[in-house]
Protein backbone atom coordinates (compact mmCIF):
# COMPACT_ATOMS: atom_id res chain seq x y z
CA UNK A 1 0.00 0.00 0.00
CA UNK A 2 1.38 3.31 -0.56
CA UNK A 3 0.69 6.94 0.43
CA UNK A 4 -1.92 8.53 -0.25
CA UNK A 5 -2.10 12.16 -0.35
CA UNK A 6 -6.00 12.59 -1.20
CA UNK A 7 -6.91 10.72 1.45
CA UNK A 8 -4.75 11.69 3.84
CA UNK A 9 -5.96 15.26 3.12
CA UNK A 10 -9.38 13.73 3.68
CA UNK A 11 -9.04 12.65 7.13
CA UNK A 12 -7.62 15.63 8.46
CA UNK A 13 -10.18 17.86 9.92
CA UNK A 14 -10.93 14.58 11.79
CA UNK A 15 -7.41 14.08 12.81
CA UNK A 16 -7.36 18.17 13.94
CA UNK A 17 -10.59 17.83 15.70
CA UNK A 18 -8.20 14.64 18.01
CA UNK A 19 -5.52 17.15 18.35
CA UNK A 20 -7.79 19.76 19.78
CA UNK A 21 -9.60 17.16 22.56
CA UNK A 22 -6.17 16.20 23.15
CA UNK A 23 -5.49 19.64 24.68
CA UNK A 24 -8.52 20.36 26.16
CA UNK A 25 -7.75 17.16 28.03
CA UNK A 26 -4.26 17.78 28.48
CA UNK A 27 -5.44 21.15 29.80
CA UNK A 28 -7.97 19.74 32.22
CA UNK A 29 -5.62 17.30 33.39
CA UNK A 30 -2.37 19.35 34.29
CA UNK A 31 -5.36 21.68 36.32
CA UNK A 32 -6.72 19.02 38.21
CA UNK A 33 -2.72 17.28 38.71
CA UNK A 34 -1.05 21.21 39.54
CA UNK A 35 -3.76 21.66 42.35
CA UNK A 36 -4.53 18.28 43.46
CA UNK A 37 -0.34 17.82 44.12
CA UNK A 38 -0.54 20.92 45.91
CA UNK A 39 -3.43 19.94 48.19
CA UNK A 40 -1.97 16.37 49.04
CA UNK A 41 1.14 17.86 49.78
CA UNK A 42 0.06 20.31 51.82
CA UNK A 43 -1.97 17.35 53.76
CA UNK A 44 0.30 15.43 54.02
CA UNK A 45 2.88 17.85 55.48
CA UNK A 46 0.56 19.86 58.37
CA UNK A 47 -0.80 16.36 59.13
CA UNK A 48 1.34 14.34 61.39
CA UNK A 49 2.66 11.11 61.56
CA UNK A 50 -0.79 9.63 60.76
CA UNK A 51 -1.99 11.59 57.93
CA UNK A 52 1.75 11.30 56.10
CA UNK A 53 1.09 7.50 56.28
CA UNK A 54 -2.26 7.40 54.78
CA UNK A 55 -1.60 9.74 51.77
CA UNK A 56 2.10 7.76 51.82
CA UNK A 57 -0.79 4.54 51.04
CA UNK A 58 -2.84 6.26 48.39
CA UNK A 59 0.26 8.01 46.31
CA UNK A 60 1.99 4.37 46.17
CA UNK A 61 -1.37 2.97 45.09
CA UNK A 62 -1.54 5.48 42.37
CA UNK A 63 1.84 5.32 41.26
CA UNK A 64 1.83 1.48 41.48
CA UNK A 65 -1.48 0.96 39.04
CA UNK A 66 -1.24 0.96 35.32
CA UNK A 67 -3.08 4.25 34.30
CA UNK A 68 -5.52 1.71 31.50
CA UNK A 69 -6.79 -0.74 34.86
CA UNK A 70 -7.67 2.97 36.45
CA UNK A 71 -9.34 3.47 33.42
CA UNK A 72 -11.03 0.38 32.84
CA UNK A 73 -12.01 0.79 36.62
CA UNK A 74 -13.31 3.78 36.45
CA UNK A 75 -15.47 3.49 33.44
CA UNK A 76 -16.73 -0.38 33.94
CA UNK A 77 -16.74 -0.89 37.48
CA UNK A 78 -17.66 2.48 39.22
CA UNK A 79 -20.96 2.14 37.38
CA UNK A 80 -21.72 -1.18 38.66
CA UNK A 81 -21.43 0.86 42.21
CA UNK A 82 -23.83 3.63 40.87
CA UNK A 83 -21.08 6.03 39.65
CA UNK A 84 -22.04 6.98 36.08
CA UNK A 85 -19.71 9.78 34.22
CA UNK A 86 -19.01 10.13 30.49
CA UNK A 87 -15.74 9.13 29.24
CA UNK A 88 -14.21 12.84 28.94
CA UNK A 89 -14.56 12.87 32.93
CA UNK A 90 -13.19 9.44 33.82
CA UNK A 91 -10.58 10.21 31.67
CA UNK A 92 -9.45 13.47 33.37
CA UNK A 93 -10.10 12.61 37.00
CA UNK A 94 -7.86 9.44 35.98
CA UNK A 95 -5.33 11.15 34.61
CA UNK A 96 -5.50 14.29 36.92
CA UNK A 97 -5.60 11.71 39.92
CA UNK A 98 -2.77 9.82 38.94
CA UNK A 99 -0.48 13.42 38.36
CA UNK A 100 -1.96 14.51 41.16
CA UNK A 101 -0.09 11.28 42.93
CA UNK A 102 3.53 12.44 40.86
CA UNK A 103 2.89 16.33 41.43
CA UNK A 104 3.05 15.83 45.11
CA UNK A 105 6.29 14.27 45.42
CA UNK A 106 7.46 17.45 44.15
CA UNK A 107 5.71 19.88 45.81
CA UNK A 108 6.99 17.96 49.03
CA UNK A 109 10.64 17.83 48.32
CA UNK A 110 10.13 21.63 47.60
CA UNK A 111 8.12 22.46 50.84
CA UNK A 112 10.94 20.34 53.11
CA UNK A 113 13.25 22.78 51.36
CA UNK A 114 11.91 26.19 52.21
CA UNK A 115 14.29 27.23 55.45
CA UNK A 116 12.36 26.70 58.67
CA UNK A 117 13.29 30.95 59.46
CA UNK A 118 10.76 31.67 57.10
CA UNK A 119 8.45 30.10 58.81
CA UNK A 120 9.22 31.84 62.02
CA UNK A 121 9.50 35.34 59.99
CA UNK A 122 5.97 34.87 58.96
CA UNK A 123 5.08 33.76 62.58
CA UNK A 124 7.20 36.91 64.13
CA UNK A 125 5.16 39.33 61.70
CA UNK A 126 1.78 37.82 62.76
CA UNK A 127 0.68 36.47 59.89
CA UNK A 128 -2.29 33.61 60.07
CA UNK A 129 -1.64 30.19 59.29
CA UNK A 130 -3.88 30.30 56.37
CA UNK A 131 -1.64 33.85 54.92
CA UNK A 132 1.66 32.12 55.77
CA UNK A 133 0.98 29.00 53.70
CA UNK A 134 -1.19 31.59 50.97
CA UNK A 135 1.22 34.38 50.70
CA UNK A 136 4.79 32.84 51.60
CA UNK A 137 5.18 28.90 51.54
CA UNK A 138 3.30 27.95 48.69
CA UNK A 139 4.51 30.79 46.02
CA UNK A 140 8.11 29.80 46.87
CA UNK A 141 7.56 25.64 46.40
CA UNK A 142 5.79 26.52 43.31
CA UNK A 143 8.57 28.18 41.92
CA UNK A 144 10.82 25.85 43.24
CA UNK A 145 8.80 22.83 41.52
CA UNK A 146 8.00 24.26 37.95
CA UNK A 147 10.44 22.84 35.95
CA UNK A 148 9.63 19.09 37.52
CA UNK A 149 5.82 20.59 36.90
CA UNK A 150 6.31 21.23 33.07
CA UNK A 151 7.61 17.84 32.77
CA UNK A 152 4.86 16.35 34.32
CA UNK A 153 2.24 18.53 32.14
CA UNK A 154 4.74 16.83 29.17
CA UNK A 155 4.39 13.75 30.02
CA UNK A 156 0.10 14.29 30.85
CA UNK A 157 0.43 15.17 27.51
CA UNK A 158 1.56 12.18 26.07
CA UNK A 159 -0.25 9.65 28.45
CA UNK A 160 -3.63 11.85 27.15
CA UNK A 161 -3.35 9.38 23.90
CA UNK A 162 -4.02 6.63 26.49
CA UNK A 163 -7.96 8.29 27.21
CA UNK A 164 -8.79 6.86 22.94
CA UNK A 165 -9.44 3.53 25.10
CA UNK A 166 -12.16 4.33 27.03
CA UNK A 167 -13.14 6.59 23.83
CA UNK A 168 -12.27 9.82 24.74
CA UNK A 169 -11.98 11.02 21.15
CA UNK A 170 -8.08 12.01 21.88
CA UNK A 171 -5.49 12.03 18.63
CA UNK A 172 -5.31 8.44 18.87
CA UNK A 173 -8.69 7.53 18.81
CA UNK A 174 -9.23 9.69 15.68
CA UNK A 175 -6.76 8.09 13.62
CA UNK A 176 -8.39 4.81 14.61
CA UNK A 177 -11.18 5.48 13.94
CA UNK A 178 -10.45 7.23 10.50
CA UNK A 179 -8.31 4.14 9.76
CA UNK A 180 -11.46 1.27 10.42
CA UNK A 181 -13.61 3.31 8.37
CA UNK A 182 -11.59 3.29 5.32
CA UNK A 183 -9.42 0.52 6.10
CA UNK A 184 -6.34 2.22 5.75
CA UNK A 185 -4.10 2.44 8.72
CA UNK A 186 -1.18 3.76 7.21
CA UNK A 187 -1.62 7.66 6.67
CA UNK A 188 -3.86 8.03 9.79
CA UNK A 189 -1.30 6.73 12.32
CA UNK A 190 1.69 8.02 10.42
CA UNK A 191 -0.18 11.49 10.68
CA UNK A 192 -1.18 11.37 14.30
CA UNK A 193 2.38 9.91 15.14
CA UNK A 194 3.65 12.97 13.32
CA UNK A 195 1.27 15.40 14.76
CA UNK A 196 2.12 14.18 18.50
CA UNK A 197 5.68 14.14 17.97
CA UNK A 198 5.57 18.17 16.40
CA UNK A 199 3.48 18.87 19.46
CA UNK A 200 6.06 18.21 21.86
CA UNK A 201 8.22 21.34 20.44
CA UNK A 202 7.17 23.79 22.04
CA UNK A 203 7.41 21.98 25.58
CA UNK A 204 10.72 21.37 24.58
CA UNK A 205 11.52 24.59 23.23
CA UNK A 206 10.05 25.63 26.74
CA UNK A 207 12.50 23.66 28.77
CA UNK A 208 15.65 24.26 26.36
CA UNK A 209 14.65 28.30 26.91
CA UNK A 210 14.99 27.86 30.86
CA UNK A 211 17.89 25.03 30.67
CA UNK A 212 16.12 22.53 32.58
CA UNK A 213 18.31 19.39 32.27
CA UNK A 214 15.83 17.35 34.58
CA UNK A 215 13.82 15.68 31.44
CA UNK A 216 10.55 14.33 32.05
CA UNK A 217 10.35 10.04 32.87
CA UNK A 218 7.97 7.34 31.14
CA UNK A 219 4.96 8.07 33.55
CA UNK B 1 -17.05 -17.02 42.57
CA UNK B 2 -13.87 -15.65 40.69
CA UNK B 3 -11.69 -18.33 41.83
CA UNK B 4 -12.21 -20.57 39.11
CA UNK B 5 -10.41 -17.96 36.81
CA UNK B 6 -7.62 -17.98 38.89
CA UNK B 7 -5.45 -20.40 36.46
CA UNK B 8 -6.41 -17.92 33.03
CA UNK B 9 -5.67 -14.97 35.31
CA UNK B 10 -1.78 -16.71 36.19
CA UNK B 11 -1.43 -17.71 32.68
CA UNK B 12 -2.20 -13.51 31.81
CA UNK B 13 0.11 -12.80 34.60
CA UNK B 14 3.14 -14.97 33.72
CA UNK B 15 2.74 -13.56 29.80
CA UNK B 16 2.72 -10.02 31.44
CA UNK B 17 6.08 -11.10 33.81
CA UNK B 18 7.83 -12.93 30.50
CA UNK B 19 7.21 -9.30 28.33
CA UNK B 20 7.88 -7.03 31.45
CA UNK B 21 11.38 -9.18 31.77
CA UNK B 22 12.34 -9.21 28.30
CA UNK B 23 11.22 -5.46 27.42
CA UNK B 24 13.66 -4.49 31.02
CA UNK B 25 16.15 -6.46 29.69
CA UNK B 26 15.77 -5.30 26.03
CA UNK B 27 15.93 -1.80 27.49
CA UNK B 28 19.27 -1.84 28.87
CA UNK B 29 20.64 -3.10 25.71
CA UNK B 30 19.18 -0.28 24.03
CA UNK B 31 20.08 2.34 26.36
CA UNK B 32 23.87 1.21 26.82
CA UNK B 33 23.57 1.36 22.94
CA UNK B 34 21.82 4.89 22.72
CA UNK B 35 23.37 6.02 25.62
CA UNK B 36 27.16 5.85 24.38
CA UNK B 37 26.48 6.38 20.71
CA UNK B 38 25.23 10.14 22.08
CA UNK B 39 28.24 10.50 24.07
CA UNK B 40 30.76 9.38 21.20
CA UNK B 41 33.07 12.43 19.75
CA UNK B 42 31.82 12.25 16.38
CA UNK B 43 29.59 13.76 15.61
CA UNK B 44 27.26 11.57 12.49
CA UNK B 45 27.04 9.23 15.51
CA UNK B 46 26.05 11.24 18.22
CA UNK B 47 23.41 13.56 16.59
CA UNK B 48 21.58 10.38 15.06
CA UNK B 49 21.40 8.87 18.15
CA UNK B 50 20.61 12.49 19.56
CA UNK B 51 17.40 13.07 17.38
CA UNK B 52 16.29 8.96 17.83
CA UNK B 53 16.19 9.23 21.36
CA UNK B 54 14.04 12.69 21.33
CA UNK B 55 12.22 11.45 18.08
CA UNK B 56 11.25 8.03 20.70
CA UNK B 57 10.42 10.17 23.77
CA UNK B 58 8.26 12.55 21.72
CA UNK B 59 5.40 10.53 21.87
CA UNK B 60 4.12 7.80 23.96
CA UNK B 61 4.65 4.53 23.86
CA UNK B 62 0.75 3.57 22.44
CA UNK B 63 1.52 5.63 19.61
CA UNK B 64 4.46 3.60 18.58
CA UNK B 65 3.09 0.28 19.23
CA UNK B 66 -0.21 0.79 16.98
CA UNK B 67 2.27 2.31 14.12
CA UNK B 68 4.29 -0.73 14.76
CA UNK B 69 1.67 -3.21 14.52
CA UNK B 70 -0.42 -1.52 12.35
CA UNK B 71 0.85 0.99 10.07
CA UNK B 72 4.62 -0.32 9.48
CA UNK B 73 3.32 -3.70 7.72
CA UNK B 74 1.77 -1.72 5.09
CA UNK B 75 4.68 0.02 4.23
CA UNK B 76 6.31 -2.16 1.47
CA UNK B 77 9.43 -4.29 2.54
CA UNK B 78 8.26 -4.17 6.05
CA UNK B 79 7.48 -7.35 7.92
CA UNK B 80 4.20 -8.22 9.59
CA UNK B 81 5.29 -9.10 13.04
CA UNK B 82 3.86 -11.18 15.77
CA UNK B 83 1.88 -9.14 18.75
CA UNK B 84 4.51 -10.73 21.16
CA UNK B 85 7.54 -9.32 19.05
CA UNK B 86 6.03 -5.88 18.48
CA UNK B 87 4.71 -5.44 22.00
CA UNK B 88 8.98 -6.81 23.09
CA UNK B 89 10.81 -4.31 20.49
CA UNK B 90 8.42 -1.20 20.47
CA UNK B 91 8.54 -1.38 25.04
CA UNK B 92 12.52 -1.97 24.64
CA UNK B 93 13.18 0.96 22.05
CA UNK B 94 10.99 3.79 23.30
CA UNK B 95 12.08 3.17 27.10
CA UNK B 96 15.52 2.49 26.03
CA UNK B 97 15.48 6.08 24.40
CA UNK B 98 14.41 6.80 28.26
CA UNK B 99 17.17 4.64 29.67
CA UNK B 100 19.69 6.44 27.00
CA UNK B 101 19.57 9.92 29.11
CA UNK B 102 19.86 8.04 32.16
CA UNK B 103 23.04 6.20 30.82
CA UNK B 104 24.68 9.35 29.18
CA UNK B 105 23.92 11.82 32.65
CA UNK B 106 25.28 8.66 34.87
CA UNK B 107 28.79 8.61 33.04
CA UNK B 108 28.96 12.62 32.62
CA UNK B 109 28.62 12.39 36.38
CA UNK B 110 31.81 10.90 37.06
CA UNK B 111 34.12 13.07 37.82
CA UNK B 112 36.79 13.53 34.79
CA UNK B 113 39.47 13.34 37.22
CA UNK B 114 39.27 9.50 37.30
CA UNK B 115 39.37 8.89 33.65
CA UNK B 116 42.49 11.29 33.49
CA UNK B 117 43.89 9.34 36.64
CA UNK B 118 43.47 6.05 34.87
CA UNK B 119 45.09 7.17 31.71
CA UNK B 120 48.15 8.37 33.50
CA UNK B 121 48.49 4.84 34.80
CA UNK B 122 48.60 3.70 31.50
CA UNK B 123 44.78 1.93 31.21
CA UNK B 124 43.27 2.07 27.56
CA UNK B 125 40.35 3.64 26.80
CA UNK B 126 38.16 0.50 27.03
CA UNK B 127 40.55 -0.51 29.98
CA UNK B 128 39.23 2.66 31.62
CA UNK B 129 35.87 2.56 30.94
CA UNK B 130 34.69 -0.48 31.77
CA UNK B 131 37.04 -1.05 35.00
CA UNK B 132 37.19 2.74 36.51
CA UNK B 133 34.16 4.73 34.75
CA UNK B 134 31.56 2.18 34.16
CA UNK B 135 31.64 0.44 37.89
CA UNK B 136 30.84 4.06 39.03
CA UNK B 137 28.63 5.29 36.88
CA UNK B 138 26.41 2.57 37.50
CA UNK B 139 25.79 3.70 41.12
CA UNK B 140 24.02 6.28 39.76
CA UNK B 141 22.46 4.01 36.58
CA UNK B 142 21.05 1.31 38.01
CA UNK B 143 18.09 3.23 41.09
CA UNK B 144 17.10 5.83 38.41
CA UNK B 145 17.14 2.67 35.77
CA UNK B 146 14.92 0.84 38.49
CA UNK B 147 12.26 3.42 38.20
CA UNK B 148 12.20 3.25 34.68
CA UNK B 149 11.65 -0.19 35.04
CA UNK B 150 8.59 -0.04 37.71
CA UNK B 151 6.92 2.16 34.55
CA UNK B 152 7.82 -0.32 31.87
CA UNK B 153 5.85 -2.50 34.35
CA UNK B 154 3.01 -0.62 34.53
CA UNK B 155 3.23 0.25 30.61
CA UNK B 156 3.11 -3.41 29.96
CA UNK B 157 -0.40 -3.21 30.40
CA UNK B 158 -0.99 -1.50 26.75
CA UNK B 159 0.27 -4.70 24.64
CA UNK B 160 -3.41 -5.81 25.01
CA UNK B 161 -4.20 -3.86 22.62
CA UNK B 162 -2.32 -5.98 19.65
CA UNK B 163 -4.07 -9.00 20.76
CA UNK B 164 -1.34 -10.34 23.04
CA UNK B 165 -3.07 -12.02 26.34
CA UNK B 166 -1.57 -10.72 29.32
CA UNK B 167 -2.62 -9.78 32.92
CA UNK B 168 -5.40 -7.00 31.10
CA UNK B 169 -6.55 -8.49 28.48
CA UNK B 170 -7.69 -11.98 30.38
CA UNK B 171 -8.91 -9.33 32.95
CA UNK B 172 -11.22 -8.04 30.02
CA UNK B 173 -12.47 -11.42 29.04
CA UNK B 174 -13.00 -12.17 32.37
CA UNK B 175 -14.99 -9.12 33.16
CA UNK B 176 -17.11 -9.84 30.22
CA UNK B 177 -18.18 -13.64 30.75
CA UNK B 178 -18.44 -12.43 34.89
CA UNK B 179 -20.09 -9.40 34.95
CA UNK B 180 -18.13 -9.11 38.07
CA UNK B 181 -16.36 -5.71 37.26
CA UNK B 182 -15.36 -4.30 40.50
CA UNK B 183 -13.62 -7.01 41.78
CA UNK B 184 -11.74 -8.12 38.80
CA UNK B 185 -10.16 -4.90 38.20
CA UNK B 186 -9.53 -4.25 41.75
CA UNK B 187 -7.64 -8.06 41.72
CA UNK B 188 -5.70 -6.92 38.73
CA UNK B 189 -4.89 -3.61 40.56
CA UNK B 190 -3.63 -5.59 43.17
CA UNK B 191 -1.46 -7.94 41.06
CA UNK B 192 0.23 -4.51 39.34
CA UNK B 193 1.21 -3.04 42.29
CA UNK B 194 2.25 -6.05 43.66
CA UNK B 195 4.46 -6.75 40.79
CA UNK B 196 5.89 -2.85 40.66
CA UNK B 197 6.89 -3.78 44.63
CA UNK B 198 8.42 -7.02 43.67
CA UNK B 199 10.78 -5.01 40.76
CA UNK B 200 11.72 -2.07 43.18
CA UNK B 201 13.16 -4.95 45.95
CA UNK B 202 14.87 -6.93 43.26
CA UNK B 203 16.14 -3.55 41.96
CA UNK B 204 17.59 -2.74 45.72
CA UNK B 205 18.98 -6.20 46.15
CA UNK B 206 21.15 -5.42 42.43
CA UNK B 207 22.02 -2.06 43.34
CA UNK B 208 23.50 -3.77 46.61
CA UNK B 209 25.76 -5.87 44.75
CA UNK B 210 27.10 -2.78 42.34
CA UNK B 211 31.15 -2.63 43.57
CA UNK B 212 31.17 1.25 44.53
CA UNK B 213 28.26 0.15 47.17
CA UNK B 214 29.89 -2.74 48.21
CA UNK B 215 33.62 -0.95 48.53
CA UNK B 216 30.90 1.97 50.67
CA UNK B 217 29.06 -0.82 52.90
CA UNK B 218 32.96 -2.26 53.45
CA UNK B 219 34.42 0.83 54.25
CA UNK B 220 31.60 1.48 56.79
CA UNK B 221 32.04 -2.11 58.39
CA UNK B 222 35.64 -2.00 58.70
CA UNK B 223 35.16 1.51 60.23
CA UNK B 224 32.64 0.18 62.55
CA UNK B 225 34.88 -2.70 63.42
CA UNK B 226 37.58 -0.61 63.94
CA UNK B 227 35.90 1.96 66.25
CA UNK B 228 34.67 -1.41 67.72
CA UNK B 229 38.21 -2.36 68.30
CA UNK B 230 39.83 1.07 70.02
CA UNK B 231 36.49 1.04 72.24
CA UNK B 232 37.84 -2.53 73.58
CA UNK B 233 41.47 -1.97 73.77
CA UNK B 234 40.93 1.76 75.96
CA UNK B 235 40.42 0.33 78.96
Amino acid sequence: MTWDWTYAASIMPDLMFGVFVTVLVTVACSVLALLGGLLIAIAQVTTGRAGHRATRVIIEFFRGVPILVLLYFGYYALPEIGVLLPGYAVGVIVLGVVYAAYCSEVYRGALMTIPSGLRDAAAALGLSTFATWYLVLIPIAVRKSLPALVNYVLVLYKQSSFLFAIGVPVLLAQAQLAGYQSFRYLEPYTIAGVLYVLMNVPFVLYQRRFGIKTRGGLS
Amino acid sequence: MLIEFLPALLQGLATTVAIATSSILGCAGVSIVLGMARRTKFAPVSVGAGSLIELLRGASVLIYLFWVYYALPLVPGMPRLSPLVVSVLVLSLVAGAYGAEIVVAGVDAVPKGQAEAASTLGLSKYQTFVTVVLPQALTQIVPAFASLAIDMVKWTAIVSFVGVQDLLAIANNIRVISYSTVGVYAGVALIYLGLCLVTSYLFRLLERTLPLNRALEAGRATAASSGMSTLVVQP
